[in-house]
């Protein structure tokens, strides 16, 4: 974006490589935790032998549903990101692009905003019963339809910022040419945004895959997810850090190899939809 | 380093234990209760989850019927229990666990049944502690009481505060084990010396914490929150000058034998000091007790022994809070889900399902468990100062306004810890808020004369 | 549909139960109507203002870092020819943890005696620092962990709205003799405006929202220094269960959001940043 030289280049890098060490430093001070038994982390010791005690208490000890609830999670957040992309990016193009009426236009997105200021606490009792009512209590699918409704207002709002950076002149330029609007949707405008739709959806995913109020109350010991199990290491009178750690940083890991191929899958895509 | 390659041969060793000694238990009869419904039981994480556990596979093992177990994270239990119980068609579970403390809301909102309403014969057998009859409720006196009140639920777990201290380091050092708080002021003279020992841990984070743990001491001190609750008169006499003392003190051992963050001190950061040796007498939790003994996560394993809590005064006596939780049944339950929950409490009370619990790492409720053999093992050393303060609990605040009420009181004390009020000033204000929250609700209640601020 | 009645029936309840009594009797709800005495309690409630004002201190301080810092970062990351992937993998990663891992783990950082901050204080043989246990200190502590959680968050919307701006825009400006600076300030951050005014918006929401890490890290103490508007209607509405009333606080909630947000707009506008 911008071009930098000489000794500003050098404080760029520096500048980068602090960003990124203050923000991996505690993480990996994490990941470390997650190798001590759990008095060496009480004891902010750094010299400790490693072991692997917290995860294979975590991923195989009798009482964890711990694989189980990645699972869970990896279905939730994959699929709700999924139907969060495409809602969220066909609402915000007509937001941006189409004439609505002001009035209309605007009722709507101030309600998705006000819909996302619900303190979530509010939230879960009126949903567990609706859940409870139309059958979808204890379900994934439940869950992934709230993980929809949460997390689409973002979706829409990051997505019609991002629409409106382009100039509206490329697109009329294409009309001309004789494109039809969804020739333009989806040769022009979709390929313009990738690294907003990327965005959106590593966002919606993440969102949802921490999620933990709604998840808590629609989900059963099977139908749990991470964030609910990670929960249970926090207990009345001690929190279990080490197993804690060691869940923390096994739930990244299929997250991240998640997002790497939705990227990929996503830019693939357009680049196949896109007039090159 | 060597200690921890000694662990995997240790922990394999109780297990060998535990597997060698369980078919020694089954052989003996356990209670026959009859083929059942399967149930699901409402049950937190917690350290004496394990015990709890096994003894459901054993219930299992023993009577072919299937129980499932709702395993919840702490901070979700309230919001399941109540969720289930409000929900109009049937409640996903059969027996849920509701926390002492939140307990008024179901007794008073006839979310639970009795549990004489589903089999008139269930009886809690005597043996079993009432833990300041946590499970009973008499509706027309708004109050918890077996006395007259009617059996909604049994703690399967009693939870209260003991004095732990180091043994090592009283040998040594030639101490006693305190009697009164001047006591404990004595001994964490000799103790105290931050930031590599501290003489005396409690908890002063805002909130449950600092509300319970000053508990000790309220109750030790003679002081009330209200003139009579059982019998309606809410009048509040939180800022009595019993409550004045038992403040005063309560900060002075905070700030001459605590840390300097004592007024953010909670429950992890109270446990922590005491596992990694820096806490050498300290008032926690009994659940706790099996983590100090854990090499894993305790590095003075062997060293710490448990007393009954301080008193006021040598000849008076200690004041125990109870913390348990309750067992009950959801009214909106399954006829033969109900049926399934009784049968699966009666086997639960039984001595030898007990027992077996206290194996297991839970901490049984009947008190021939504690008489028993047990507590002449090494790792169950605490028992004996939890039998000798179990008379002396009591459930606190056993009314309808109890969280708002605690919510305030946790705010005032706080500020008094950390020096924004005066304890006059602190216990005054918490009376302020008690009087407005009792008058709000409709209850007859009035103030006493202020303390001088 | 479901979607709808997902979003509105939420939103009636809440109204409904605004301006009620709601007790439970024979396990059934029993609502009386009463907006006068639930208004009457918010207008006494001491502890609700005091918490308005926490919030409002937090949310301005860690959105402004968030926004300064996520936007350096995402136009240098924009700007360097190296790294880019590498950077915007490790830079998901906070926001990756559930936040009550996040709650649990900075606690232990921030421990007086055994925390890794404080390590690093005493290894430059200074004082340990009462991270938590000050009045002072202890927003100020929890917003450094917001920051770090949600810096990244910011980058993100940041990053892609800068890869998307129209590199000829840029160029063009370029080579009418641009500076870097004039670049960054008259034509970059100009463009930006939808991405920024998103960011903003989500993070002040999300800001006000804030619950898991104060409630682990310090519940809201020492006295009331760390007291938000979330913790407290998490007592109103959940602990003491009064439905009714803490309804209203939240209902009161988004008022305070919807209002500072509209100051804000206007304030800004005001400046001439819109």
């Amino acid at each position: 974006m911008l071009v930098l030289r000489g000794p500003t280049r050098w404080l760029a890098y520096l500048v980068l490589a602090v960003g990124v060490v203050v923000i991996i430093g505690p993480f990996l001070w994490v990941a470390l935790q997650s190798f001590k038994y759990e008095i060496a982390i009480l004891q902010g010791s750094w010299i400790f032998t490693p072991t692997w005690f917290n995860y294979s208490d975590v991923l195989y000890s009798h009482r964890s549903d711990f694989p189980t609830n990645v699972w869970n999670s990896v279905v939730v957040s994959s699929l709700s990101t999924f139907f969060v992309l495409i809602a969220g990016t066909l609402a915000a193009y007509s937001l941006s692009r189409l004439k609505w009426n002001r009035w209309i236009a605007r009722t709507f997105l101030g309600w998705t905003l006000i819909f996302n200021m619900i303190p979530p606490l509010t939230l879960v009792g009126p949903w567990y019963l609706i859940f409870r009512e139309v059958g979808l209590y204890e379900t994934l699918t439940g869950l992934i339809l709230a993980h929809i409704t949460l997390h689409l207002p973002m979706t829409i709002w990051m997505m019609m910022a991002y629409f409106n950076e382009i100039p509206k002149e490329i697109e009329d330029a294409a009309r001309v040419d004789g494109c039809d609007r969804l020739d333009v949707f989806w040769r022009i405008s979709l390929p313009l945004v990738t690294p907003g739709l990327i965005a959106a959806g590593v966002l919606a995913f993440v969102f949802s895959w921490n999620e933990f109020a709604v998840a808590l109350n629609l989900t059963s010991r099977a139908s749990a997810t991470v964030p609910v199990a990670i929960a249970r290491f926090a207990q009345q009178y001690e929190v279990q850090y080490g197993q804690m750690a060691a869940a923390s940083i096994v739930s990244t890991i299929p997250a991240l190899i998640l997002m790497f191929f939705g990227q990929r899958f996503v830019v693939q895509g357009l680049t196949m939809g896109a007039v090159k | 380093m060597k200690r921890y390659d000694l662990v995997p041969g240790l922990l394999g060793a109780a297990a060998g234990a535990i597997f060698a000694a369980s078919p020694a238990v089954a052989a003996d009869s356990f209670m026959d209760v009859g083929k059942q419904a399967p149930i699901t039981i409402l049950i937190n994480a917690s350290p004496w989850y394990n015990g709890f556990e096994s003894v459901v596979n054993l219930y299992e093992e023993q009577t072919g019927n299937k129980v499932n177990l709702d395993v919840t994270p702490f901070p979700g239990m309230l919001e399941k229990g109540r969720s289930a119980v409000r929900d109009p068609s049937k409640s996903p579970y059969d027996l849920i666990n509701i926390n002492s403390t939140w307990t008024i809301e179901f007794y008073k909102g006839g979310f639970l049944d009795p549990m004489q309403d589903v089999d008139p014969n269930f009886q809690v057998p005597k043996e079993v502690l009432t833990l300041g009859d946590a499970g009973c409720w008499d509706d027309a006196k708004q109050f918890r009481t077996c006395k007259t009140g009617k059996l909604m639920g049994y703690a399967p777990n009693g939870n209260v505060e003991l004095f732990y201290y180091r043994k090592d380091v009283f040998d040594q050092k030639g101490l006693k084990v305190p009697v009164t708080f001047d006591d404990v002021l004595a001994n964490c003279k000799v103790l105290q010396d931050p930031p590599k020992s501290y003489g005396y841990l409690q908890r002063g984070e805002k909130g449950d914490s600092i509300y319970y743990d000053w508990m000790a001491y309220m109750l030790s001190y003679g002081a009330q929150d209200v003139k009579d609750a059982e019998n309606g008169d809410f009048t509040v006499t939180i800022n009595s000058p019993q409550a004045k003392a038992a403040l005063d003190k309560y900060i002075e051992i905070g700030h001459k034998c605590g840390p300097a963050n004592a007024g953010t001190l909670g429950q992890g950061d109270l446990i922590q000091l005491i596992q990694t040796g820096k806490g050498m007498q300290a008032q926690g939790v009994v659940a706790a007790f099996p983590n100090f003994d854990n090499p894993q996560k305790s590095a003075v394993v062997g060293k710490i022994y448990a007393s009954v809590l301080p008193r006021a005064t040598a000849d008076g006596h200690p004041g125990a809070a109870i913390g348990s939780w309750v067992f009950g049944i959801p009214k909106n339950a399954s006829a033969e889900g109900k049926k399934g929950a009784i049968a699966f409490s009666k086997w639960f009370l039984t001595y030898k399902a007990q027992y077996a619990y206290a194996e297991g790492g839970g901490i049984p409720v009947r008190g021939d468990v504690f008489d028993s053999d047990l507590k002449k093992q090494d790792k169950f050393r605490w028992m004996q100062a939890y039998e000798d303060e179990i008379p002396y609990g009591k459930q606190v605040f056993g009314y309808a306004e109890s969280a708002q009420v605690t919510n305030a009181l946790g705010l005032r004390l706080n500020q008094a810890l950390i020096g924004e009020l005066t304890s006059a000033q602190a216990l005054n204000k918490a009376a302020e808020d008690f009087y407005e929250i009792f008058q709000k609700s409709g209850r007859k209640t009035g103030k006493i004369a202020p303390l001088p601020e | 549909m479901l979607l709808i009645l997902l979003t509105v029936y939420p939103i009636l309840n809440l109204i409904g139960m605004s301006v009620s009594t709601i007790g439970f009797q024979a396990a059934r709800e029993v609502w009386s109507f009463t907006p006068a005495r639930n208004f009457q309690d918010l207008i006494d409630d001491d502890i609700f203002r005091t918490a308005l004002w926490n919030t409002l201190v937090f949310a301005v301080v860690a959105v402004t870092i968030e926004i300064v810092l996520g936007l350096t970062l995402a136009i240098l990351v924009a700007s360097v020819s190296r790294f880019k992937g590498l950077v915007r993998t490790v830079l998901i990663v906070p926001i990756l943890m559930p936040p009550v891992a996040i709650g649990s783990m900075w606690k232990l950082m921030y421990s007086l005696d055994f925390g890794v901050l404080n390590q690093i204080v005493t290894s430059f043989g200074l004082q340990p620092v009462n991270w938590l246990g000050s009045t002072l200190l202890a927003l100020f502590s929890i917003i450094i962990v917001d920051v770090w959680h949600w810096t990244p968050f910011v980058f993100l919307i940041l990053f892609a709205a800068v890869e998307g701006l129209p590199k000829e825009v840029i160029e063009a400006a370029r080579i009418d003799g641009a500076r870097n600076r004039e670049l960054v300030f008259k034509i970059i951050i100009p463009l930006m405006k939808p991405a920024l005014a998103v960011a903003v918006l989500f993070r002040i929401i999300l800001a006000f929202k804030v619950f898991d890490e104060v409630f682990l890290l310090t519940s809201g103490g020492p006295g009331t220094s760390t007291e938000v508007v979330s913790l407290h209607l998490y007592k109103v509405f959940f602990e003491q269960n009064q439905m009714g009333y803490g309804a209203l606080l939240s209902l009161a909630i988004i008022a305070a959001t919807i209002a500072f947000l509209w100051v804000g707009q206007r304030a800004a506008s005001a400046v001439g940043a819109r």
